[in-house]
């Protein structure tokens, strides 16, 4: 263990909260890269400035993701850093592990990295922390040996992630992890292989709940909804009418369209089908009275990504329902649609939601094949992105 | 979906026009040759496991002849 003073990090040791810093003093025991690490790390929070630089290499043999190269600026001082790239592994559907797959994953760090990890990555990933060019492969090779493979990073097709779904979870209107997979599976070239302007995140939320955040963290978010109306049990609206529920200011009041009304006298509660927007507060309020219809899908989104070239954006709806069936064949042609007008119309490093910003949602719509629907507006005249074209006003 | 192998022909002509760059995208490698982007894509992909090519992340990913571009400095 290194008998260097860091006064910065003993700070971030304080407290009651878990700290990164423990755990990397703990790696250090066994490791020099996660030694020179906390040194690195003290001068930096001593300078108030990053040594890492990024880049050049990106993966294994065939593979143009997964792997982030990183080195230090100060090789001289910090030998062990020379080389600390990291490897993103493609994490399982809803992250659920077995404790005998979390060893593994482990014991083939120790042997050809820092052994720090990071679980979870934004985009959902394994991340592990700090290995050197040379042990890429091998760790590569033992890591697919054991079942994993290399999730997405740079110019690709980022890692698909998934909410608990249908595994955990009552609300959810279709099978997150199943969809997950299936997409992870079907795109293997557009995740292993970079060919587009920039990166493009998908994320599967079984209901608006959006445990995945997939409006705001994805570029393409995949939300269950239900296409007829709420199932609303009014014998468990009584019970929580008993139970002293505001119902009225609670539910009622909250609700974004005021679809709901609450009978007083009755004690009962009925939505107005065309005016509720799925957004789940009802639900989330009252689950024990209230479900999602039975006619379940997803609402397809497109565009949400965090500040790049333009600033944040939250994702426009593109197509209001989809049945996620039949091997998700219509979910996957529409991604293909889209990919292809992003590589024709993206300048380089343009998420889509910016080349949609850029160009106008107009004519994303007519050259993907999409039809403007009300959907796409939060109300009439509120979003003037849709237009008639000339063909199509009878004059 | 099933992509098939690359045509070799599309395959030389990447590997002659990247020796003329330092590094490009498939969009840019494509224009250049005149060939379609997604037969470029399937050529690069093909040449990346001969070893021929290899990606690079410098703000956004590259491909480049194997060992032509080092690392950042």
């Amino acid at each position: 263990m290194s008998e260097k003073k860091t006064p910065q990090l003993d700070e971030l040791e304080k407290g009651q909260w878990p700290s990164f810093v423990t755990e990397i003093r703990k790696a250090a025991a066994k490791n020099p890269a996660a030694e020179d690490l906390l040194g690195l790390l003290e001068r930096s929070y001593e300078e108030k400035k990053g040594h890492w630089k990024h880049g050049g290499i990106v993966g294994v043999k065939g593979y143009g993701g997964g792997v982030i190269g990183r080195y230090t600026d100060l090789p001289e001082e910090y030998p062990n850093l020379a080389e600390f790239h990291t490897i993103r592994l493609n994490q399982p559907s809803g992250w659920f592990y077995t404790t005998k797959s979390l060893r593994t994953i482990c014991d083939i760090w120790e042997k050809y990295g820092s052994g720090l990890t990071n679980l979870h990555g934004s985009t959902g990933d394994i991340i592990l922390l700090g290995t050197t060019t040379e042990n890429i492969q091998p760790a590569f090779d033992e890591f697919s040996d054991a079942g994993f493979d290399l999730g997405g990073s740079g110019s690709d097709l980022r890692t698909p992630s998934c909410c608990v779904g249908p595994a955990r979870c009552e609300h959810a209107c279709y099978d997150t992890l199943d969809a997950c997979h299936n997409i992870t599976n079907e795109f293997q070239d557009e995740l292993h292989r970079p060919m587009w302007p920039y990166k493009f995140k998908i994320k599967f939320s079984g209901c608006a709940n959006d445990c995945t955040a997939s409006i705001a963290r994805s570029d393409c978010s995949i939300i269950g909804t239900w296409r007829d109306t709420l199932r609303i049990d009014q014998d468990a609206v009584k019970a929580y009418v008993q139970e002293g529920l505001d119902i009225q200011g609670a539910v009622c009041d909250k609700c974004p369209t005021r679809a709901l009304k609450f009978d007083y006298k009755k004690n009962e509660l009925n939505v107005i089908a065309e005016e509720c927007t799925r957004c789940m507060h009802c639900i989330n309020v009252m689950p024990k009275a209230i479900r999602p219809g039975q006619e379940k899908g997803a609402t397809i989104l497109l565009g949400g990504k965090s500040t790049i070239v333009q600033s944040a954006f939250m994702a426009w709806v593109i197509v209001p329902f989809m049945k996620m069936e039949d091997d998700y064949e219509e979910l996957k042609d529409l991604l293909r649609r889209i990919w292809e007008w992003w590589d024709e119309n993206g300048k380089t490093r343009e998420r889509i939601g910016e080349t949609i910003y850029r160009l106008g949602m107009g004519k994303f719509l007519r050259e993907v094949g999409l039809p403007p629907v009300p959907q796409m507006v939060f109300r009439p005249r509120a979003n003037p992105y849709v237009f008639w074209q000339q063909d199509e006003i009878n004059k | 979906m099933e992509k098939g192998p690359a045509s070799p022909e599309i395959k030389e002509k990447v590997l002659a026009y990247l020796a003329t760059v330092e590094k490009a995208k498939s969009k840019e490698i494509a224009a250049a040759i005149g060939e379609k982007k997604a037969d470029v894509d399937l050529a690069v992909k093909e040449l990346a496991f001969e070893d021929k090519v290899e990606y690079l992340y410098i703000t956004t990913t590259f491909v480049a002849l194997k060992g032509k571009v080092g690392a950042p400095q």
